[in-house]
């Protein structure tokens, strides 16, 4: 891959006290490019994945994002977070705040909006998601795939230049997991550089550009989805693979 | 009656406390002619509970701002001890809850007694008047005894709210401490009123020992009174009685107004 790579995991290592969560874990992204972690649970995607935004503290190897050293110890975190958008599995909403309170929070308080600007890019950001008739409504008065949706919203109104998605589906019912595969379709869409951990391999086969496949720590494979899905080199791929679609 | 508390506030209840008194007095004494018994007490215990209403008034006076002035201090201490428990690390959090489990583990007579007699707090004047020492003491004892409560109250609530929500707020760029403000905060004091409304209630009521650094509060002022005359002990007691029902009742549903008011609202989807 080229020198000016995006997003470049470098060596990244990663230990839990004596437990090695992380081993070497190396990737990289373009511009525009939707990478999806896949593996067991346990195996380090989502910790590798909170390693990127530094919600969690990787210990060794390197992290370029837009040429910037994420790992640095004299990096402003606050400042890498504002351009680095992240929805949770568990959504994570503020439960006090309506939707448009939990989009425009952050546009509020962090980037110093006046509560009108912030309040607009809100309103927009969950018109982009879907959303235009559930403003003024508070987490607990909306469904697990509106929530999330508020919760991509949220991400978005930061105007990030990577979003990262940390199983947004998991904690949905299986008929509320389209709307969110839908809204992150239209993102792959509009261009969005996208690192997501998901267990929904054919979303993954129609939006990644690259699978990267992780156990126990380790990368075992990793290439585009129709040579890792129908033609996995390693033994561990295939297996887990034939697990996951037969629990379809 | 003499007042060991002189106080400022005497001279606003006097005034307040004056008017109502003889209408009731013409009630009772009809209703103990008519030989009509539905209460309880003789009449000539209650006339004299309400011939000294406004001495008592003076009392509820002191330990309305006592209340509140401890409450307050308890809240503006006790909010950031709580938060510190919760957040802080190393020397400044260890000191805090030390001193937390030192105030709560001593009776209140001990800390108003220290407060008064060992520290010495100053008179304070606020030119239009002046709080005694015994005052200040009473304030400052009642007050760090609650910070200590309230701040165990604050902890919890903090606590209690999921660590998702802190993490949401700081992967948005906001600071440790920007995000527990507008992320945490809110939601844990919306969880605290509960335990507030205790606390508020305790305080109320333990107003009433500040009658050792010789401040003569509603109770204290009872205790004269029915030592005077001591036929009126049941009317007495009840009357006072009577007077921290309506305070910590009224506070309470204060509280309950503003909890539902705050109340995050939940859909049936929830």
């Amino acid at each position: 891959m080229s020198d000016d790579d995006f997003l470049r995991v470098t060596d990244v290592s990663k230990w839990y006290g004596d437990e090695k969560v992380l081993d070497e874990v190396s990737f990289e992204m373009d511009r525009g490019d939707v990478t999806v972690l896949i593996g067991p649970s346990g195996s380090g995607k989502s910790t590798m994945l909170r390693c990127v935004n530094r919600l969690a503290e990787a210990q060794e190897g390197s992290i370029l994002l837009d040429g910037e050293e994420v790992l640095s110890p004299d990096l402003d975190v606050d400042e890498l977070r504002r351009e680095v958008g992240m929805v949770f599995q568990g959504f994570n909403l503020f439960a006090h705040l309506t939707a448009v309170g939990n989009a425009a929070l952050g546009p509020r308080r962090v980037l110093g909006l006046s509560e009108s600007e912030a309040r607009e890019r809100a309103e927009a950001q969950l018109e982009r998601v879907g959303l235009s008739d559930q403003f003024d409504s508070y987490p607990a008065e909306l469904s697990g795939g509106q929530q999330q949706r508020v919760g991509i919203a949220r991400a978005l109104a930061m105007e990030p230049k990577l979003m990262l998605f940390d199983e947004p589906t998991s904690a949905l019912d299986p008929e509320l997991i389209g709307e969110v595969l839908e809204v992150m379709h239209g993102l792959v869409e509009e261009g969005m550089t996208m690192l997501v951990v998901t267990h929904e391999m054919s979303f993954a086969r129609e939006v990644a550009d690259e699978i990267v496949f992780l156990d126990d720590g380790h990368v075992i494979e990793r290439g585009p989805p129709e040579q890792l899905f129908d033609h996995p080199e390693e033994e561990r791929t295939g297996r887990f693979l034939e697990r996951i679609t037969s629990h379809d | 009656m003499s007042d060991p508390g002189t106080l400022a506030l005497a001279a606003v209840a006097s005034a307040a406390t004056d008017l109502p008194t003889g209408d009731v007095l013409a009630t009772l004494a009809s209703v103990g002619e008519s030989g009509d018994w539905w209460f309880i007490g003789q009449p000539a215990d209650w006339e004299f509970v309400f011939g000294n209403a406004d001495y008592l008034g003076i009392g509820a006076l002191l330990t309305i701002g006592l209340t509140i002035a401890s409450i307050l201090l308890g809240f503006l201490v006790g909010f950031p001890a709580g938060a510190v428990e919760v957040y802080g690390d190393g020397l400044l959090e260890r000191a805090v809850s030390t001193v937390g489990v030192v105030l709560r583990g001593t009776p209140i007579v001990v800390i108003l007694i220290v407060m008064y007699f060992v520290v010495g707090v100053p008179q304070i004047n606020l030119g239009i008047a002046s709080i005694s020492s015994a005052m200040t003491a009473g304030i400052m004892g009642l007050g760090l005894r609650s910070a200590a409560y309230q701040s165990q109250i604050f902890r919890a609530a903090l606590s209690s709210v999921d660590d998702g929500q802190l993490e949401a707020g700081r992967s948005l760029g906001l600071s440790r401490f920007e995000a527990v403000r507008h992320v945490v905060v809110p939601q844990a004091l919306r969880r605290s009123i509960p335990g507030f409304q205790n606390e508020f209630t305790i305080v109320l009521k333990d107003t009433s020992i500040v009658f050792a650094i010789g401040l003569a509060e509603l109770l204290t002022r009872g205790y004269n009174l029915f030592s005077e005359q001591t036929t009126a002990v049941l009317e007495v007691i009840l009357f006072i009685s009577a007077i921290y029902f309506v305070l910590t009742f009224t506070t309470n549903r204060a509280l309950d107004y503003l909890g539902d008011h705050y109340a995050i609202p939940e859909g049936e989807s929830a």
